[in-house]
């Protein structure tokens, strides 16, 4: 199956600061992908070169076009909900939804309506009298009702209360998502959205740290708990990341041998959180060392 | 084309108050004045004697005279709105390209299969034809209304408002020249909207500062280094905007000079071109080599305007 996105050696450089660093990345249709980083790592510069946002050394491929070059066409197919405050202010409802009809081939007024019943939001509202929950409702609405292929979010859920947040993803899994689309998510509320993840992409200083389906990430890494007096063993057994919680020692393995680990304590799948901590904290001491 | 209305209606709801709001408030401006002075008159004027002598005394002159004073009224009528409406756009511009970008909605504009290119003719079609054509209709409609009450007024002295002005007057013409001035300035002003919408498209805030205080750091300083060289004030850029606002085919001057009306296209200052209102004369302009070298000027800024609205979202 042809590729959403590849890019090949994908760079973006502002001035002497080199925001993304000759990335590589492949993703098929039908994922939703996680793309995790740490503030600055480069997440939204890379999502604006997907987007057609800005310009860009290397190869990049959105659904077999040059975003840089062909926007207008490209946004036919793709979707993006920037944060919660992009809508513009002074837009009515009606207004906004007449505008996307008439723009959008694939639009369907009937369902965006739908969507919106479900809320607060009335057609004659201004985006500026909407709270801030209300606002992403009504930006998801509209483009839930877009018949896309390929669905950007950056933080989306910025802002929203934790009632907002988790409907909002239920709407997206449960009204939204099936095989023909992919999901590109990057999000700091990491938990919210680890269990509805197929792949999970680290990226730190720029460039890609990690890049795996969820089902790899939970063969490849194991967190083992063990009592003080094991810990020695333990650390012998080169674990990428160790922390104390209650006077337990957790390591985080990468690829280790499990029948070895389970004689010396408990054995757990880590949370895609404590990977991502370990992911950066290891990466950044062998850094350190070098 | 459908994106094209699309994004013409977007335009018009963001900035329906300067759009249709403000011709409307200057056509009320008139209709209030115009009552104002009926009610002054009927209060100091007893019996309405003075107003019945005036309504005879102008029934008294030839018909081509009265013709000639209704023609000149509307074209001198319609220079309250010119003006105002030259501020409208100048700011509507001013914001086109800036106001998404400050509160960021760019994000979401950008979101749309709506090419930069489409977005930008999108706001110069607004300036150059959306904004004149509803600057005309409703000095059109404050017309008429003036007209009934003219009317009612002369009915109520057993005057007859048809033979006294309706009948001679020609509405149509007055009307299609105001429009046709407004739309050929549309074309003379590119350098300026070209200009603007650069200037919305790169200031990182105060557009207004951006837009005004360049060229008047520039023509100060040409106009002095001009002096020291050949202690005379020639051909600097306050001679060139100025020339160039004089000989704007927008009817802008209405003068009273013993009893008769004059009329003129821009300002008649000049001598490159005919300033009498008509066809003709504007057609003239648009043809002229100082339009072309202007079209050129506009096409540079409005190239560099999309270029910066193309990278508006690098950052």
């Amino acid at each position: 199956m042809n590729p959403i996105i590849s890019a090949r050696g994908l760079t973006k450089r502002y001035g002497r600061t080199v925001a993304v660093d000759h990335i590589d990345l492949n993703i098929p249709p039908g994922r939703i992908v996680g793309l995790i980083g740490p503030n600055g790592a480069g997440k939204t510069t890379a999502l604006k070169a997907i987007l057609g946002l800005l310009t860009f050394d290397g190869e990049l491929s959105v659904l077999g076009k040059n975003p840089a070059r062909d926007r207008a066409v490209l946004m036919e197919d793709v979707c993006f909900i920037a944060d919660v405050a992009v809508l513009p202010r002074w837009i009515r409802v009606w207004q906004l939804i007449d505008l996307t009809e008439q723009l959008h081939p694939r639009f369907s007024r009937d369902k965006c309506l739908e969507y919106l019943a479900d809320t607060k939001v009335t057609l004659e509202h201004k985006v500026k009298q909407l709270s801030k929950g209300m606002v992403a409702q009504l930006h998801l609405a509209l483009v839930m009702a877009i018949d896309a292929t390929l669905l950007v979010l950056d933080e989306p859920t910025l802002g929203l209360d934790i009632i907002y947040r988790k409907q909002f993803y239920t709407n997206l899994l449960n009204d939204y998502f099936d095989e023909q689309r992919t999901i590109l998510i990057t999000t700091h509320q990491v938990e919210e959205i680890e269990h509805i993840l197929t792949d999970l992409i680290f990226i730190q200083d720029g460039k890609i740290v990690l890049d795996s389906t969820m089902d790899e990430v939970q063969e490849r890494y194991v967190e083992l708990m063990v009592v003080p007096d094991k810990a020695v063993q333990a650390r012998g057994l080169s674990p990428m990341y160790e922390r104390e919680l209650f006077g337990r020692h957790i390591f985080l393995y990468d690829g280790a041998d499990t029948e070895q680990l389970a004689v010396l304590g408990e054995l757990h799948t880590p949370s895609v959180a404590d990977l991502f901590v370990a992911t950066m904290k290891g990466a950044t001491t062998k850094g350190g060392a070098a | 084309m459908n994106r094209m209305i699309a994004l013409l209606r977007r335009e018009f709801w963001e900035n329906k108050g300067a759009i249709r709001t403000t011709p409307i408030v200057i056509g009320g401006i008139y209709i209030v004045f115009l009552l104002m002075s009926i009610f002054t008159t009927a209060h100091y004027d007893s019996e309405l004697y003075t107003f019945r002598e005036a309504v005879r005394v102008l029934a008294n002159q030839s018909s081509e005279f009265r013709g000639m004073v209704m023609y000149q009224g509307m074209l001198g009528s319609s220079v309250f709105f010119t003006v105002v409406m030259g501020f409208v756009i100048f700011f509507y511009l001013l914001g086109s390209l800036y106001d998404d970008r400050k509160d960021r909605s760019i994000l979401f504009w950008k979101s749309l299969p709506a090419s930069d290119t489409l977005t930008l003719a999108s706001k110069l079609i607004t300036a150059m034809v959306v904004i004149p054509t509803f600057f005309v209709l409703i000095l059109v409609i404050t017309h008429i209304i003036m007209a009934i009450i003219g009317s009612a007024m002369i009915l109520s002295v057993d005057g007859n408002p048809w033979t006294l002005f309706l009948g001679v007057a020609n509405p149509l013409k007055a009307w299609v020249m105001i429009a046709a001035s407004w739309y050929a300035h549309s074309i003379w002003a590119l350098p300026m909207y070209g200009w603007l919408m650069l200037v919305s498209a790169f200031a990182p805030r105060v557009p207004l500062l951006f837009a005004t205080l360049p060229p008047l750091v520039f023509a100060v300083l040409q106009t002095w280094i001009e002096f020291l060289r050949t202690f005379t004030l020639k051909s600097n850029i306050v001679g060139v905007v100025g020339e160039w606002m004089v000989n704007s085919p927008a009817i802008l001057t209405a003068e009273v000079h013993d009893g008769t009306g004059k009329i003129a296209l821009g300002v008649p200052l000049t001598e490159e071109f005919d300033h009498a209102v008509s066809l003709a004369n504007m057609l003239d302009r648009l043809f002229s080599v100082q339009m072309l070298a202007g079209l050129a000027v506009a096409a540079v800024f409005l190239a560099a305007a999309l270029w910066l609205r193309h990278r508006a979202t690098e950052s």
